[in-house]
C-alpha cells in the first residue's frame, strides 16, 4: 500500500517537476510547480507525516504560489513568452550551488534520521503535532525565533522597497 | 485481502458522499431560490411538481444539454481545468468532515466519516484554499477583462480572509488540544465552544460569507459592474459547477466545520439531550440553521466596496482573531 502510493506520488512530482522546466508558457509552468507541490504533500502523508503534509499544502502549494500566479496572470509580456538565452550564465551557477546544498541537506538528513527520541513508535503513540511542537518548543527554540526575527526584517524591508513616493499632483491641486 | 476491503468500503462511502451532496446541493439551491422569493415578497420557484418541488431537476436537465459554447480567443485547457478546479477542492473537504460518532447497525460497524486524520482541520483549510486557483485560472484563462478583474478582487478578497480564519480557528484547537474534527466535537460535551471563543465565532462568520463570495462580499461578480465576473465567458455544466461549489457546496461543508468547532457538532442542545433524536439529525438541524443564517444575511444585506473589504480583513478580523487567542488562553489557565 505505502510502496504504491510512494511510487505514484513520486513519478507525478517527477513528471510535473519535468514540466515546471520545459513548458514554454510560463502559466502552464506555474500550474505544474502547483502539482509537483501536491504531489510532494501526498509523499509526506504516505509517510505518515501528516502535519508536514498539511502544512505543505496551506504554504507552499497556496500561499506562496498564488503570489506567482497572480504576478504572473497580471503582467500581459509574459504569456507565453520564452526566457532569454543570456540568462543561462547566471543561473546554471546558482542552480549547481543550489543542487549542492541540497544534496548535502538530504543526505545529512538520511544520515541523522531515527536517531533523536522520537522514534516511529513513539510519533505513533503522542502523534505527528505534539512531536514536532516539542521538538521546535524545546531543543530548536532559538534557531526558531531567529528564522521569525529574519522573516519580520524581511517584510518590513519589502514595504519600505515597495512603498510608493508620496507624489503631489500638481493639477489636481490647483 | 483486509485492503481491498477497506478500499472497496472507502470507495462506496465516497460515492455516497458524493452523490449524496450533490443531490443536497440541487435541493439547496431551490431553498435558496424559495426563501429569497419569501425575502423579496414572491413566491419563488412554483410550476415545476407541486410547489415548485422538482425545480432543482428541471434546472439540472437545462444546465447538462445546453450548448457548450468555448469562446475563439481562450485558453482551452485551462479554461476547461478552471470549472473543475474550483469544484474538486470543495467537495474534497468533505473527506475530512464527520457526521457523527460509528455506530452499529445489524452489528456492522458503520463509521459516518471518511476519514479521521490527525489534522482534519487543517486539511479543510487547505483544500478550502486550494479552490482559490479555480477562480484565478478561469479569469487569467477566459482572455478577457471582466473576468480578469473579477478573479483578482476574489484572489484579494481570499488572501485577506484565509488569514483571519487560520487563526480563528486555533481558539478551538487550543481548547480541545487536537486538530481532529472528531476529537473536538467530543471536547465539547460539557459545554460549548462557543462560550470563550465568541471573538472567533464573528470572525469566522465573515470569513465564510466572503469565502463563498455571499452578498456582503460579492465583489468578485458584482452584475452591475462586471457583468457576470469570472463566469462571464463560461456556458452549461462549466458555469453551473460554479455557484454549484462555490454557494452551495462550500458553503454547506463550512457551516458543518463551524457547527463542529462552535457548536458541539452532533451534541444535543443542553438540556435536551433525553430526547430521543439520533446524533446525525442534531448535526444536520444545527448545519441547517446555520446555512439559513447565511442565506438570511445574502438575501438582506447591500454590498460593500473592495477597499473596505479588505480593511475588515486586515485591520478587524485579523486583530479580533488574535484577541480571541488571547481570551482563550486566559480561559484555559483560568478554568483548566
Amino acid at each position: 500500500m505505502e510502496l504504491t502510493a510512494f511510487w505514484i506520488f513520486s513519478s507525478l512530482a517527477v513528471l510535473s517537476a519535468v514540466g515546471v522546466v520545459f513548458f514554454r508558457n510560463i502559466i502552464y509552468a506555474v500550474l505544474s510547480l502547483i502539482s509537483t507541490l501536491i504531489m510532494i504533500s501526498g509523499l509526506f502523508f504516505a509517510m505518515g507525516a501528516e502535519l508536514i503534509g498539511a502544512l505543505q499544502i496551506i504554504i507552499y502549494a497556496v500561499a506562496i504560489v498564488v503570489f506567482y500566479v497572480l504576478v504572473i496572470s497580471t503582467v500581459p509580456e509574459f504569456k507565453g513568452k520564452a526566457f532569454e538565452p543570456k540568462f543561462i550564465l547566471i543561473s546554471l551557477p546558482v542552480g549547481f550551488l543550489i543542487f549542492l546544498e541540497l544534496a548535502f541537506v538530504s543526505l545529512y538528513g538520511a544520515w541523522k534520521s531515527n536517531t533523536g527520541i522520537f522514534t516511529p513508535e513513539v510519533i505513533s503513540e503522542v502523534s505527528n503535532v505534539k512531536a514536532v511542537s516539542t521538538v521546535l518548543f524545546t531543543k530548536y527554540l532559538f534557531p526558531f525565533e531567529v528564522a521569525s526575527l529574519i522573516l519580520l526584517v524581511a517584510m518590513i524591508g519589502a514595504i519600505i522597497i515597495g512603498k510608493k513616493e508620496h507624489v503631489i499632483d500638481e493639477e489636481a491641486k490647483s | 485481502m483486509e485492503l481491498l476491503g477497506t478500499v472497496v468500503v472507502l470507495t462506496i462511502k465516497s460515492l455516497i458522499f458524493i452523490l449524496g451532496m450533490f443531490l443536497g446541493a440541487a435541493y439547496l439551491t431551490l431553498l435558496e431560490r424559495k426563501f429569497a422569493g419569501h425575502v423579496q415578497q414572491r413566491p419563488g420557484p412554483l410550476h415545476v411538481g407541486p410547489h415548485g418541488f422538482l425545480q432543482p431537476i428541471a434546472d439540472a436537465l437545462k444546465v447538462l444539454t445546453k450548448e457548450d459554447l468555448v469562446p475563439d480567443s481562450v485558453d482551452k485547457f485551462l479554461f476547461y481545468l478552471a470549472s473543475l478546479m474550483a469544484f474538486v477542492p470543495a467537495i474534497m473537504i468533505l473527506a475530512v468532515v464527520p457526521f457523527g460518532d460509528p455506530f452499529t447497525i445489524f452489528g456492522v460497524e458503520i463509521k459516518p466519516y471518511i476519514t479521521d486524520l490527525n489534522v482534519g482541520i487543517l486539511l479543510a483549510l487547505a483544500f478550502g484554499s486550494i479552490s482559490l486557483y479555480g477562480v484565478i485560472f478561469a479569469g487569467w484563462a477566459s482572455n478577457s477583462k471582466y473576468p480578469m478583474i473579477g478573479s483578482l478582487r476574489k484572489a484579494a478578497v481570499l488572501i485577506g480572509y484565509e488569514v483571519a480564519l487560520g487563526f480563528a480557528i486555533a481558539g478551538p484547537i487550543m481548547m480541545a488540544g487536537s486538530f481532529s474534527l472528531r476529537e473536538i466535537v467530543e471536547a465539547q460535551q460539557n459545554i460549548w465552544f462557543i462560550i470563550p471563543n465568541i471573538l472567533a465565532f464573528v470572525v469566522i462568520i465573515f470569513c465564510i460569507l466572503a469565502e463563498t463570495g455571499r452578498t456582503p462580499f460579492d465583489v468578485q461578480e458584482a452584475e452591475a459592474e462586471l457583468v457576470g465576473g469570472y463566469v462571464t465567458e463560461y456556458t452549461g455544466m462549466k458555469f453551473g459547477l460554479f455557484p454549484l461549489a462555490e454557494w452551495y457546496i462550500a458553503t454547506f461543508v463550512l457551516s458543518a466545520i463551524t457547527v463542529i468547532l462552535f457548536f458541539g457538532g452532533w451534541n444535543p442542545l443542553p438540556l435536551m439531550g433525553w430526547l430521543p433524536i439520533p446524533a446525525f439529525v442534531w448535526f444536520f438541524i444545527k448545519v441547517f440553521l446555520l446555512f439559513m443564517f447565511f442565506l438570511w444575511v445574502h438575501w438582506t444585506l447591500p454590498r460593500y466596496r473592495v477597499d473596505q473589504i479588505t480593511e475588515l480583513a486586515w485591520k478587524v478580523m485579523l486583530p479580533l482573531a488574535l484577541a480571541n487567542i488571547l481570551v482563550v488562553a486566559v480561559w484555559i489557565m483560568i478554568f483548566g
